[in-house]
């Protein structure tokens, strides 16, 4: 039965490029520090303290605002969202507000995230995080009491909130990948640092009641979170049942929504302007700072490489996927200028490697850095990209090579220059190789007689039995000469 | 005279040119404040043996030829609401009992690089809310003209202190008056400067909007003093301005035009009044200029001020639940909510009320009737403030509409009290800054008079008021 | 009634202040009388009106370079290892 949803989403982004935090001193960076050795009297809500506001953190929200194509205000400011929680140092917090006037600082933008698809941004706003509550026996339900850690009080963050546009969870995958290329590329949040991205959803069908998923820690889970709710609301509405209007949490473990813990009395946020913190004025000489300084965006980058180095529409997509993939290429560029070549081995071979390994960790759920684990860097690239241009090596060999050095971190000209001295490219020893290998492999005989690819296959058997030091070119004519031989 | 009558001007070239020595001040000073302190009841906490240690610090260093700063041994009580790094700072409140500070205010760094002592935390209405300094959990501070009569509040500690001769300055807090009230019940100088003036850095926020840190004196002379040193931007308190460091001075100016604001002296007691309508004449003497003025906005300033206060206190003080600091609460065995509500429970009644009002007044659906409209009263007062102040350079009136009346009056009477303060919250309302000085007596009980001018423009106020103070020479000292 | 009772108990639910009844008979009173109060401001026409009047521009922010805040800033005594102890979550 066909239905239609409209999915929405609120993403939260720390903005782990700043060094401090959004209010106050304090480094931005907690991973990893003793509880509460990363707080001053003003994250921690001493009387007397007051905000003060991050400048860097301003122009970064700004570059996200533009990048996502939303519009500034004249003035920002913000507002006391009123509360109390634990993790609540002031037991408010400090956000923007759209409901008097607009003081948040990008609204009403639009980001086309592929296939022609565009999804609406209704806001662009900065925030400060709360604490952590850490429970001592594992659990909320069973602690006696709880733990808090201060360190992650004030640090800054940007939320995003995007209209109800999307109507699959594909179409949120994608949005989700085009707005991390885009942080990344700003340089304004490491996504792969723990926590430094979640992103809550909304998500109705039919036009039925909204129904907010909250809890989702990472971006991967927004997927798994939103297809759950949705097969939950198209059973209810099947069996005529009606879905409520409700705030759902996600629980990791058991991979479900569920209903909110207890039914309070209805909250009541009390908003009002921040006193403590003045109006900031932006205007059009910020913006223009903002457009001049800020770094490349992933499409200006994509058409960049599409007309400057001549790259297909594809390749320079696949680049700009992930940052580091696109600096790899420039990189190996600025040593060795062959545009096509390089993009070439990066995205076919480079990145088969790099997926390989990335299989293997997922089962540890980190994050590295692309390149992680692999002895490869551009001066390696762009070494066998010569090698190959040169006609120094074919490309069987090279691709041999980059699989080898990928684990030493040899350079691949001198790898070449070792193979070749001990390159057998005596007949004889070929011959006898190769008639090994054809006793042993007569299916495969079979078969290339009929399909001269699996020539190749033969061609590696040699290979093998030679320890790589046949010359691939002699033995393959070997081959294939032997081949209409039989 | 003993020398604990001084003013801090005297105290400070007494002790440079080696009159008497920091330590003799210091050690008379605790001397008198143990005779009149049963009396007064107006400190929170003493400091005598660090008061003593830097006395004798100073005394070395003036025997050593050192420099010293412009302040130098002036004998200073703090309200107890602004911080001292070291040195309990309560509020006067159970929720901040055993608060240390982990940092100094701003002004006291100034204060304290100046040269000043610090002996003590003057006490005050609890987190700076009343106009009498009853609502301290210590216990009022009585008024050393008549101590069956409130002090003033919410520095009711501060003012008490100067004017019974415990210290020769105070700094105060003024959010709706709270530095004026209590210097004109007591026959003292009080200032609330400029809103962005002072840097508020360290200052236990009561209403964020409309406050300003405030120095109290014997003379427009101490105040001027004190006020040099602590003005001027902080660069942690962004509502500080930008400008150069201000400097003030007492000069004698000619020909100013003051403006007598009728809505206050018509609303003052026929005594309070009467003292006034003296007071501009004495200008008038001076070669002052002086015109019955109306501020017709008047009549919604109290509900504005009690709009914008208890909802930014409603929320200033959410941050008391005990967790981080407060006083001693094992939170093993309570749910959060219940701990939450239970350690607050312990604030005063004055507090609590304040913040249900905060609350009610910013709950959904009333924000716009009450604060937004509040607001709109900030900017009719300040437009109409500001066309006066085009004719005008000050406007004058009571301090405040009545005389000091009797502890216990008006306390069971929460909006009976909170009318005293309608000559006072305006200035807090426009930002712009007011003076209190003495002007003289009705029935025995103090007057003080309410001199305001423009936005930053302290020394045309200081003006008025020094050229009124020499005029009108009210100063002299209770008998404890 | 102006306020009621029932208000008064759900802003000390809010704001959690913990009230005996007396208390939330006295206090619904005297709030009753100062909200009348307030209510002065009603016969005022609302304008459009921007609560903050202090402005800033971008260069006057503050610089982000850290700094370590050396002396100790909590002042409860329950504590456990590092962490501030605080009452349960349910």
């Amino acid at each position: 039965m066909a239905t239609t949803t409209k999915i929405g989403l609120e993403i939260h982004c720390q903005l782990t490029g700043a060094k401090s935090k959004l209010f106050c001193r304090c480094s931005s960076d907690y991973r990893g520090k003793a509880p509460n050795a990363n707080i001053c009297p003003i994250c921690a809500g001493l009387p007397g303290t007051l905000p003060l506001l991050n400048q860097k953190t301003v122009e970064f929200a700004a570059m996200i605002t533009l990048a996502l194509g939303c519009k500034f205000p004249d003035e920002i400011a913000f507002y006391r969202k009123n509360y109390f929680y634990p993790d609540l140092p002031k037991n408010f917090q400090l956000t923007q507000y759209n409901a008097y006037g607009i003081t948040s600082i990008g609204v009403d933008g639009r980001l086309e995230y592929g296939n022609g698809k565009d999804a609406r941004i209704r806001r662009v706003q900065l925030e400060e995080d709360p604490g952590r509550l850490v429970y001592a026996s594992g659990s909320m339900d069973t602690s006696v009491y709880v733990l808090i850690d201060y360190n992650r009080a004030g640090v800054p963050l940007v939320e995003i909130v995007t209209e109800p546009d999307f109507a699959d969870t594909k179409d949120v995958r994608m949005f989700l990948d085009k707005i991390t290329s885009i942080i990344e590329h700003l340089g304004v949040c490491d996504t792969k640092l723990e926590g430094s991205v979640r992103c809550d959803a909304n998500v109705s069908i039919d036009g039925g009641n909204k129904v907010e998923i909250k809890n989702i820690s990472s971006f991967a889970d927004v997927e798994k979170a939103l297809r759950y709710e949705i097969t939950r609301q198209r059973t209810m509405t099947s069996r005529e049942i009606q879905v409520r209007s409700e705030t759902r949490h996600w629980d990791d473990a058991r991979k479900v929504t569920k209903e909110s813990r207890t039914k309070e009395e209805e909250q009541d946020y009390r908003y009002f302007p921040e006193p403590d913190i003045p109006l900031v004025m932006l205007g059009s000489e910020f913006v223009s700072f903002i457009k001049q300084s800020m770094p490349e965006l992933p499409d200006t980058r994509k058409e960049r490489f599409m007309s400057k180095y001549g790259l297909s529409a594809h390749i320079a997509q696949v680049l700009i996927g992930n940052k580091e993939l696109a600096d790899f290429f420039e990189s190996t560029l600025m040593i060795y200028l062959s545009p096509k070549e390089i993009a070439n081995w990066i995205v076919t071979d480079l990145m088969s490697f790099i997926d390989e390994r990335q299989k293997e960790e997922e089962e540890e759920e980190e994050e590295h850095s692309l390149f992680a684990g692999l002895k490869v860097g551009p001066e390696h690239i762009a070494d066998l990209a010569r090698l190959v241009d040169q006609d120094m090596i074919n490309r069987a060999t090279a691709k041999q090579i980059l699989g080898q050095i990928i684990r030493t971190g040899e350079m691949p000209s001198a790898l070449a220059k070792r193979m070749h001295a001990s390159r057998i490219d005596d007949v004889s020893v070929l011959a006898q190789a190769v008639q090994s290998v054809f006793q042993m492999e007569q299916a495969a005989v079979q078969d290339a007689r009929r399909n001269a690819n699996v020539a190749n296959f033969l061609l590696g058997k040699v290979m093998k039995i030679t320890k790589g030091k046949a010359d691939p070119k002699v033995a393959l004519e070997m081959i294939q000469k032997k081949l209409k031989e039989d | 005279m003993p020398i604990y009558t001084l003013e801090a001007g005297q105290v400070v070239q007494g002790i440079k040119s080696k009159e008497f020595s920091a330590e003799e001040y210091i050690s008379q000073l605790f001397e008198r404040i143990e005779k009149v302190e049963p009396k007064v009841n107006a400190f929170v906490t003493l400091n005598k043996e660090e008061g003593l240690d830097r006395a004798r610090r100073l005394d070395k260093k003036i025997r050593d030829g050192e420099q010293s700063g412009p302040l130098a041994g002036v004998a200073l009580s703090i309200k107890d609401n602004i911080c001292t790094k070291g040195m309990k700072t309560t509020c006067s409140s159970k929720m901040l009992e055993s608060y240390i500070p982990a940092y100094d205010a701003t002004v006291i760094k100034r204060l304290m690089a100046a040269g000043a002592i610090i002996i003590g935390k003057a006490n005050l209405d609890e987190f700076a809310m009343g106009s009498t300094t009853e609502f301290s959990r210590h216990g009022p501070t009585r008024n050393p003209w008549d101590i069956s009569r409130v002090s003033g509040g919410s520095s009711g500690g501060s003012a008490a202190s100067v004017a019974a001769l415990e210290c020769a300055s105070s700094l105060g807090s003024d959010t709706g008056g709270s530095v004026r009230c209590p210097a004109s019940f007591c026959s003292v100088v009080g200032l609330k400067p400029t809103y962005g003036l002072v840097s508020r850095f360290g200052l236990v926020s009561y209403a964020n909007s409309l406050e300003q840190i405030g120095p109290v004196g014997r003379t427009v002379s101490d105040v001027v003093s004190i006020l040099n040193v602590i003005a001027g931007f902080d660069e942690n308190d962004h509502t500080t301005t930008n400008s150069s460091k201000p400097t003030y001075s007492l000069q004698e100016r000619k020909g100013l035009r003051v403006g007598l604001i009728k809505e206050f002296t018509e609303g003052a007691d026929p005594g309070v009044s009467k003292m006034i309508y003296k007071a501009a004449e004495t200008l008038e003497n001076q070669g002052c200029k002086c015109e019955e003025v109306s501020l017709p906005s008047v009549q919604y300033a109290l509900a504005s001020y009690y709009t914008i206060a208890t909802a930014e206190a409603s929320s200033n003080l959410a941050r008391y639940d005990n967790i981080r600091y407060g006083f001693d609460m094992n939170p093993e065995g309570y749910e959060w909510n219940s701990y939450f509500a239970r350690a607050r429970s312990n604030f005063g009644d004055e507090a609590k009320r304040r913040i249900i009002v905060g609350s009610y007044v910013l709950s959904s659906g009333y924000y716009g009737k009450y604060y937004l409209k509040a607001h709109q009263v900030r900017s009719l007062l300040k437009r109409e403030m500001e066309t006066l102040f085009k004719k005008y350079d000050v406007l004058i009136g009571p301090t405040m509409p009545i005389l000091p009346f009797k502890i216990g009056e008006r306390i069971d009477d929460p909006l009976k009290m909170y009318l005293v303060d309608i000559d006072t919250v305006v200035a807090n309302l426009t930002g712009m800054p007011a003076i209190s000085v003495p002007a003289g007596f009705a029935d025995g009980l103090p007057v003080g008079l309410q001199i305001m001018a423009d936005q930053f423009a302290e020394q045309t106020m200081l003006d008025v008021a020094y050229l009124f103070e020499q005029a009108a020479k009210v100063q002299r000292s209770p008998e404890l | 009634m102006v306020v009621t009772r029932e208000e008064v108990k759900h802003i000390g639910w809010l704001a959690k202040l913990e009230m005996s009844d007396a208390e939330l008979q006295r206090y619904t009173t005297q709030i009753e009388e100062i909200i009348n109060y307030l209510n002065k401001l009603d016969t005022i026409p609302l304008e459009q009106v921007k609560p903050i009047a202090i402005k800033k521009k971008f260069s006057e922010l503050r610089k982000d370079s850290p700094e370590n805040f050396e002396d100790a800033v909590l002042g409860t005594g329950y504590r456990k290892d590092g962490f501030v102890k605080g009452p349960r979550m349910v």
